[in-house]
């Protein structure tokens, strides 16, 4: 069960509701003991408490109270059943939504690791920015029962709805309720402003910063350089959605040079090409989101070693219509890697596709070594990857490596199980970044999204 | 000095005429990658030279934390009719690849002495997935495509022409289904099987590793002979074909997420190995307790005993998990010589000293969870007079700068009043009782590891009780893998097999670990061959043992932990 906070509502309303804490269940007059509606199912998240409050002061209070109640009990049946474990936390998990909606969706995905990974959890929304400052808070404790003869592990989460000057200070919010000792993750879904003062405050005090670059506006572009600018600028360990989803990409590339005739080949990498889906039928530049495109490069490029001669640019001239008639296609954006004597050529081209606007689909490698061509072709296959190798133009290769869709409870998992800076991660954001052009310093194609702020506020 | 290094010439030294042989020793020749300047040497100490050549290493494998798919691979299960295949290693099998951790070109061939189909094979593993799959309800889509991959053949261990035909029938794997001359044999059999399985592997040349990468593994079941000769005779009659790096033996218990945990425990944690010694640990006991009893296996169990059956493998793997010292790197090879020089530490108990550190026993009729179960005489296929031992304990020590002097008491038994597996590290006293006046004098700190069940760890120490005065008691700091992950751990099998089919040999017990092992469990069995019959039986069903096994501990001043 899953209760969002409720909309701000009069004021008479949010203080009949303070400081009451309800059971999902009832007290039978006398008893003392809470008795449930339900009794608790084998590892599903339960949600047991609920409480309100309109201060800082009063969440703190409620927080304590729920866990100092003695009669942690359950009844079901007339029997008395298991004691409610106390709170379980291994992080403090802020999440900054923009909508309640997303506030909830994100909800619903951490219950799901609510065993696995049980984190006090602050759902933050800013509302109203111009009247004045208000604090509204709906605090809950979800449950999970690992086995039939286990206590319940419990999880406390906490929506946060910050209205007036107080939303753009959430930093300030956020910190008095952090468990101290503990890391911070802050997820922040959406399209985060990254570069702006407000937010630098919040990550701040942040040991994880998790984003999804995939749903990211325009091309993505911009707010990848502001992401990377973070990499730079503080000890912040950063997980991207948009790049852990391409894991069995890599395992499948990867594997094609396990193969001991392919690796020397890795070191002469001629080209890479990647597609991607787009539903515009120009493809033209901006239309759609290329995070994952340029993530591919950007990996290759980092474990190569390669530098960027020449970010990516629109390629001039236009190709075929899509579908033999309507507006010609664009040929994407080319760029120029180096691998200290020979070029690599990189080639990033949208083709219409019916699967999700950015998805890859197919990866191009060519390497050349002393005469001999290697050439490696990627593609995405329903829920696989599939790996074709030709050495001079013989087959060597075919093989499928099966990759089901992530969701974002498997997406979190695997983002906050990572401990610290990822070097393979911040080397991959590192070269994308500079393949996109939008490192600081950055000529002025590369956009300089450093110094830039054109996105929304919360 | 070195004798033969020539020393300073002094004056009035004649010098060596010429043509007189020159007796200064050569330097042995450099390996390719030796350190040659200081610089190269203070570089690799520091960790900073690489050991491996760049060429061999592909760059793209780096940091790839998921969960690495095997390569392309055919697993032939010998016995694949059997109670391991069903129970364990197809679940397993499932298991994997219901988690996408198998490769999409796999194949599962059975191999047994029964007459079965491809189609009627699948139809019974499916039937014992419905037993034992780990995750229930087993997933119908996720099966149709894991039997795509299975098929069965039917085979005599002693019929050579079937040998030559599951050759050419895996070659053929190879073409239609991708699997590139990878090869996992499985032998889940009697092992009295194991030799002549190797053998015929041998001779049809299913053991060569391929120029291109095909890789040829054995997975072998315990247990590994059944003492040292017959151990030395199986590991050579495997050597013969399959090198020691192809050779995967497994003992299950490692592959336990608690026994895992544990090298995580000592490696991973800067406050516990400081105090991981003789200076700081009075005693370790490890226990592995069944409340089961021989379950059918009656004729299997009189062969056995508890010494062969846990003492041998579990227990003395567990003590060298304890005891080893920290590998240099956490790669397969290191790993395991650490547990091989700790077992080889390990002071062998001798003729009359197994009279004194080692208590056998056998279990009576009595009472296990509120049933009433027969003694071990009683049990199905066991021998009325039988001598076979149901119940172990030993006091072992281990001769090493680390653990001279501290005692490590081991327990295994059958029909014990629980099944529990712990190990206890007992700190020693503090060395001033600063709280004599306390109305509970506090208990030493303990530490202990459950393994099975309640997987996690337990730290005891002592806390002041509230109120005026200076009243100290015990307290647990309780971690349990239940509360503080709420997830399923892998079965050891999953972990196991993946890690076979990814060619890491870490958490697999090698060749002269097993014969060391067998070093200190043979003249146990040997002192008790030459000693007079034991009076069996001499504990009750759903005791804790017999109570020779309270007085080898009492007679030391301690007493067994009460699980």
């Amino acid at each position: 069960m899953v209760e969002g906070p409720s909309a701000p509502a009069g004021e008479g309303s949010r203080s009949a509701a303070v400081g009451e804490i309800l059971a999902i269940g009832s007290r039978p007059a006398g008893s003392g003991r809470i008795v449930l509606e339900d009794a608790p199912r084998t590892g599903e998240p339960t949600l047991r408490w609920r409480s309100r409050a309109r201060s800082i002061d009063q969440i703190e209070q409620e927080l304590a109270r729920i866990w100092a109640e003695p009669n942690l009990q359950t009844i079901v049946e007339g029997e008395p059943g298991r004691h409610i474990a106390a709170r379980t936390s291994v992080m403090n998990l802020v999440v900054i939504a923009r909508q309640p909606e997303i506030g909830e969706r994100c909800a619903a995905t951490i219950q799901q690791l609510t065993g696995r990974h049980p984190s006090r959890t602050i759902i933050c929304s800013a509302a109203d920015p111009d009247g004045p400052s208000w604090l509204d808070a709906a605090i809950q404790a979800h449950c999970i029962l690992p086995r039939e003869d286990a206590p319940e592990t419990c999880a406390e989460l906490i929506y946060l709805t910050v209205g007036g000057e107080s939303g753009r200070h959430l930093d300030a919010v956020v910190a008095p309720l952090l468990i101290h000792d503990l890391p911070v993750t802050v997820w922040w879904p959406g399209e985060p402003n990254l570069a702006t003062e407000p937010a630098r405050d919040l990550l701040g005090m942040a040991d994880r910063l998790i984003v999804d670059g995939s749903t990211w506006s325009e091309d993505g572009l911009r707010r990848l350089g502001d992401l990377a600018a973070l990499l730079e600028d503080s000890r912040l360990a950063i997980s991207d959605f948009a790049l852990i989803r391409q894991y069995r990409w890599r395992e499948a590339i990867a594997s094609i040079f396990d193969v001991p005739e392919f690796l020397p080949y890795l070191r002469s990498m001629r080209r890479i090409a990647v597609a991607y889906a787009t539903h515009d039928e120009t493809g033209a530049p901006g239309s759609t989101n290329l995070v994952k495109p340029v993530y591919h490069v950007g990996w290759l490029a980092s474990r190569l070693k390669l530098q960027v001669e020449r970010p990516l640019r629109p390629v001039t001239g236009t190709s075929k219509p899509a579908r033999g008639s309507g507006p010609p296609m664009s040929r994407g954006l080319a760029a120029t890697l180096r691998d200290g004597r020979h070029d690599v050529s990189v080639v990033v081209r949208p083709a219409v596709s019916p699967m999700p606007a950015g998805t890859t689909l197919r990866i191009e490698l060519l390497a050349d070594r002393r005469g001999s061509e290697l050439r490696a072709d990627v593609t995405a296959v329903q829920e696989a990857v599939h790996v074709r190798v030709w050495l001079d133009g013989v087959e060597e290769l075919d093989r499928t490596f099966r990759a089901p869709r992530w969701t974002d409870v498997d997406l979190l998992a695997q983002a906050i199980e990572v401990g610290g800076r990822e070097p393979i991660t911040v080397e991959a954001l590192r070269m994308a970044a500079q393949l996109a052009g939008r490192t600081a310093g950055a000529g002025p194609d590369g956009g300089g999204a450093a110094g830039e702020d054109g996105g929304d506020r919360q | 000095m070195v004798p033969g290094t020539p020393g300073p010439a002094s004056p009035g030294t004649t010098v060596e005429p010429q043509g007189a042989p020159d007796l200064t020793p050569h330097p042995a020749p450099k390996p390719k990658d030796a350190p040659r300047t200081m610089r190269d040497v203070r570089l690799a100490r520091e960790g900073r030279r690489k050991t491996a050549p760049r060429s061999t290493a592909n760059p793209l494998r780096e940091g790839l934390r998921l969960e690495r798919v095997p390569d392309p691979a055919v697993l032939v299960l010998f016995g694949a009719t059997g109670d391991l295949a069903h129970r364990k290693v197809v679940p397993a099998l499932y298991q994997l690849w219901r988690t996408n951790l198998l490769p999409h070109e796999f194949v599962l061939v059975g191999i047994g002495r029964r007459e079965y189909t491809d189609e009627s094979y699948r139809a019974e593993i499916r039937a014992a997935l419905g037993k034992y799959a780990r995750v229930q309800p087993v997933d119908e889509e996720a099966w149709q495509s894991f039997a795509e991959r299975v098929c069965y053949e039917r085979l005599d261990f002693g019929d050579a022409d079937g040998f030559d035909a599951l050759a050419k029938r895996l070659d053929a794997f190879d073409k239609e289904r991708g699997t590139r001359g990878n090869r996992l044999f499985y032998l889940a059999t009697q092992p009295s099987a194991f030799g002549e399985i190797v053998a015929q592997l041998g001779r049809v040349g299913l053991d060569h590793e391929r120029h291109d990468g095909g890789w040829r593994r054995v997975v072998i079941e315990k247990p590994f002979g059944h003492d040292l000769d017959s151990a030395v005779r199986l590991n050579r009659e495997v050597g013969k074909v399959f090198r020691e790096r192809q050779v995967y033996r497994i003992d299950h218990y490692l592959g336990k997420e608690t026994v895992r945990n544990l090298l995580v425990f000592r490696f991973g944690n800067g406050i516990f190995e400081p105090i991981w010694n003789r200076r700081h640990i009075d005693h370790v006991q490890i226990t592995v307790a069944e409340a089961l009893g021989v379950e059918g296996r009656g004729s299997f169990y009189e062969e056995t005993g508890a010494s062969r059956d846990f003492l041998q493998n579990h227990l003395l793997q567990l003590l060298s998990l304890v005891a080893m010292e920290p590998p240099a790197t956490f790669e397969a090879e290191a790993l395991r010589d650490e547990k091989v020089k700790v077992i080889r530490a390990v002071a062998e108990p001798r003729g009359a000293d197994v009279e004194r550190t080692v208590v056998r026993g056998q279990y009576g009729p009595g009472w296990v969870a509120a049933k009433s179960v027969p003694g071990y005489r009683d049990e199905p296929e066991v021998d009325g007079s039988s001598e076979t031992e149901t119940y172990v304990a030993a006091r072992l020590t281990i001769d090493d700068w680390r653990w001279s002097g501290v005692p490590f008491y081991l327990r295994t038994g059958k029909r014990l009043p629980k099944r529990a597996t712990e190990i206890a590290i007992q700190f020693k006293q503090v060395p001033h009782r600063l709280f004599q006046d306390s109305a509970t004098e506090p208990d030493p700190n303990l530490l202990a590891i459950r393994i099975q069940p309640d997987e996690g760890i337990m730290l005891r120490f002592g806390a002041k009780i509230p109120g005026l005065g200076i009243d100290v008691r015990s307290v647990t700091m309780d971690f349990t893998y239940g509360s503080a992950f709420a997830v399923d751990s892998p079965d050891a099998y999953e972990t196991l097999i993946l890690d076979a089919l990814l060619g890491d040999a870490s958490l697999f017990t090698r060749a002269d670990e097993v014969e060391e092992a067998w070093g200190i469990v043979d003249p146990i069995i040997a002192a008790w061959a030459d000693a007079p019959a034991p009076d069996f039986p001499n504990y009750e069903a759903g005791s804790w043992g017999p109570e020779a096994a309270d007085r080898l501990i009492e007679h030391d001043g301690r007493r067994w932990r009460r699980i």
